[in-house]
């Protein structure tokens, strides 16, 4: 009774919008340049969400990520961890409490992947045997079997298993807030988008604070909760939800940046089970079908493929839901409640 | 032939002395000279005591300076070298020691600085980024890393200083140069040529000898997930 009294309070307390990551006036200007790469910069992450960084080179995206864990230490301004300055604190220490995933991994070739994983729990001085499970545990989540991999070496996995373990090892000691810094980049599309995908089943369990650095605006989409977009010399053009950004671009910048094709993009914005849908009747049988699960961008595809203009919506169990008709789709899509 | 046989078969024992020298003039050489390039590029490299905005570049100098000055210390003369060091430090051992020294802190340095700047930047920021201190990170990563290239400058060291080791026995150090140099200066007399026949022989030993130690020190030594 009292742990639902307290976790009632403790949700209301709870103020929805609490930033995980708070950066306050914050500017970088590199050493002999005139020009600040990010300039008195505001940003907040709220605990739980995924917050990507987007922008063109140069933009400044990955100084402000570096900035959160001072790799790079910012000219002014003020860094807020969970409410805790640690604009001054100890580093080396600080980036032990925070997850680092980066673009080219970086695993250590010397070490097992065990012993990559295990990197930060050894700093912190975990005993072995929690070590050993934590480290069990984390190549399950990211789907990677313990007995097989536990004591390979970096250099005997293909890149994507690398990056795999990239963000088991940023995930290793637990810490609250994850950067990543184009950890999807350097790999095969098909593969990427695999690791989105596991990316977000990932998240669903782990429910870290994660900002996240890209430049490719469909990774941004699928993965964001949140999206921060630059313009050069480090100014935040714009810091809203995807199908914000999309549909309400800021200013001319950020109208260019997402460029044409965003009606297109916003069709994956918007889950199939939201939709307000048609009434099966009899005709539509031998209609191609799609799972509620998708998006309306896949009911496209599958109306395309089929050279059909009706799609049954089916749910998990394969009994359909109501019908997508083309003609409705291009011209009064209704949800029942706001997409994400 | 089958009289220099005989003349190994009668000196066996002052042969295995003079290998016996050879090799240890060389081991305390070369380990002297790896302490002393090991310790000057880690603390090259992991300095904090210049403010940040100097590191980089004190790191940089600093180390050219010292490559220049171990290059130079190579240039010279062994000859000369030895010459050079009996007036402060007499005749025998500790100056053959220090000359070698000398000569062996080019190419391990010279290597150390490469290994270490041949670690993968990618691999060095993870380590920043998953909260490594300046030390740990030289320790736990740079070092291992850079490992298999250190050790193949030792070897050539090792490979450098055999030879030049002969040069020794000019001011009266141990080791092959004696019976070879005997021989030379009494070429023509009984048993000169077999003098000078063992000394380069008996180095050619103490290389062989080197070169299965480091089989099996590079072996033991190097991390399995970079070994070939």
């Amino acid at each position: 009774m009292t742990d639902i009294v307290q976790s009632l309070t403790d949700s209301t307390h709870r103020a929805p919008q609490r930033p995980m990551i708070a950066l306050e006036g914050v500017s970088k200007t590199y050493p002999k340049q005139r020009r600040p790469a990010v300039a008195e910069l505001n940003l907040a992450v709220p605990e739980g969400a995924i917050v990507i960084l987007i922008g063109p080179s140069g933009c400044g995206k990955t100084t402000t990520l570096k900035m959160m864990n001072r790799l790079i230490e910012p000219t002014t301004g003020r860094i807020l961890l969970d409410g805790e300055d640690v604009t001054d604190v100890n580093a080396d220490q600080l980036r032990r409490r925070i997850g680092y995933v980066i673009q080219q991994v970086g695993l250590f070739p010397h070490l097992s992947i065990a012993d990559n994983i295990a990197v930060v729990p050894t700093m912190l001085g975990w005993d072995k045997r929690r070590i050993t499970s934590r480290v069990d545990e984390l190549l399950h989540l990211v789907g990677m079997e313990p007995a097989e991999f536990r004591d390979r070496y970096p250099r005997q996995l293909s890149g994507g298993q690398q990056q795999r373990v990239g963000v088991a090892r940023g995930l290793a000691a637990d810490p609250s807030v994850m950067l990543m810094d184009e950890p999807f980049g350097a790999i095969d599309p098909i593969t990427r988008e695999r690791l989105q995908d596991e990316f977000l089943e990932v998240q669903r369990q782990v429910a870290k604070t994660i900002c996240f650095v890209t430049h490719d605006l469909s990774e941004a989409v699928k993965l964001g909760d949140r999206i921060a977009v630059f313009a050069a010399g480090g100014r935040l053009a714009q810091y809203d939800t995807p199908s914000e950004v999309l549909a309400h671009p800021a200013d001319d910048f950020v109208a260019e940046f997402i460029g044409s094709g965003t009606a297109v993009r916003r069709l994956s914005l918007l889950e199939l089970r939201h939709l307000e849908l048609e009434e099966i009747v009899t005709s539509h049988g031998g209609a191609p079908t799609v799972p509620h699960s998708g998006t309306v961008y896949d009911a496209v595809d599958v109306m395309l493929a089929a050279h059909s203009p009706l799609v049954v919506v089916v749910d998990d169990d394969g009994q359909p839901r109501g019908a997508l008709r083309w003609d409705t789709l291009v011209s009064d899509l209704r949800t029942k409640g706001p997409p994400r | 032939m089958g009289s220099y046989v005989q003349y190994l078969s009668e000196n066996s024992s002052e042969l295995i002395f003079y290998a016996e020298q050879h090799f240890l003039l060389v081991l305390y050489s070369v380990t002297f000279a790896s302490v002393i390039s090991l310790a000057l590029a880690l603390v090259l490299h992991t300095n904090q005591l210049a403010p940040p905005s100097w590191r980089r570049s004190l790191r940089v100098s600093s180390r050219e300076t010292s490559l220049l000055l171990a290059s130079a210390a190579l240039t010279i003369p062994s000859l000369a070298l030895f010459g050079l060091l009996q007036p402060v430090l007499g005749l025998g051992v500790t100056p053959s020691i220090v000359a070698l020294t000398l000569y062996a802190i080019y190419p391990v340095l010279r290597n150390t600085v490469a290994g270490l700047a041949s670690v993968d930047p990618a691999v060095l920021e993870a380590a920043r980024g998953v909260g490594m201190g300046p030390v740990r990170r030289m320790l736990r990563v740079q070092l291992p890393l850079a490992w298999p290239v250190i050790i193949s400058g030792i070897r050539t060291a090792v490979l450098i200083l055999i030879s030049i080791a002969v040069v020794a026995a000019l001011i009266n150090g141990p080791g092959f140069g004696k019976p070879l140099q005997d021989g030379l200066a009494r070429l023509g007399a009984v048993n000169s040529f077999n003098e000078v026949i063992t000394g380069t022989l008996g180095c050619l030993v103490v290389a062989a000898g080197y070169e299965i130690i480091f089989v099996v020190v590079l072996r033991f030594t190097t991390p399995r997930g970079i070994r070939d």
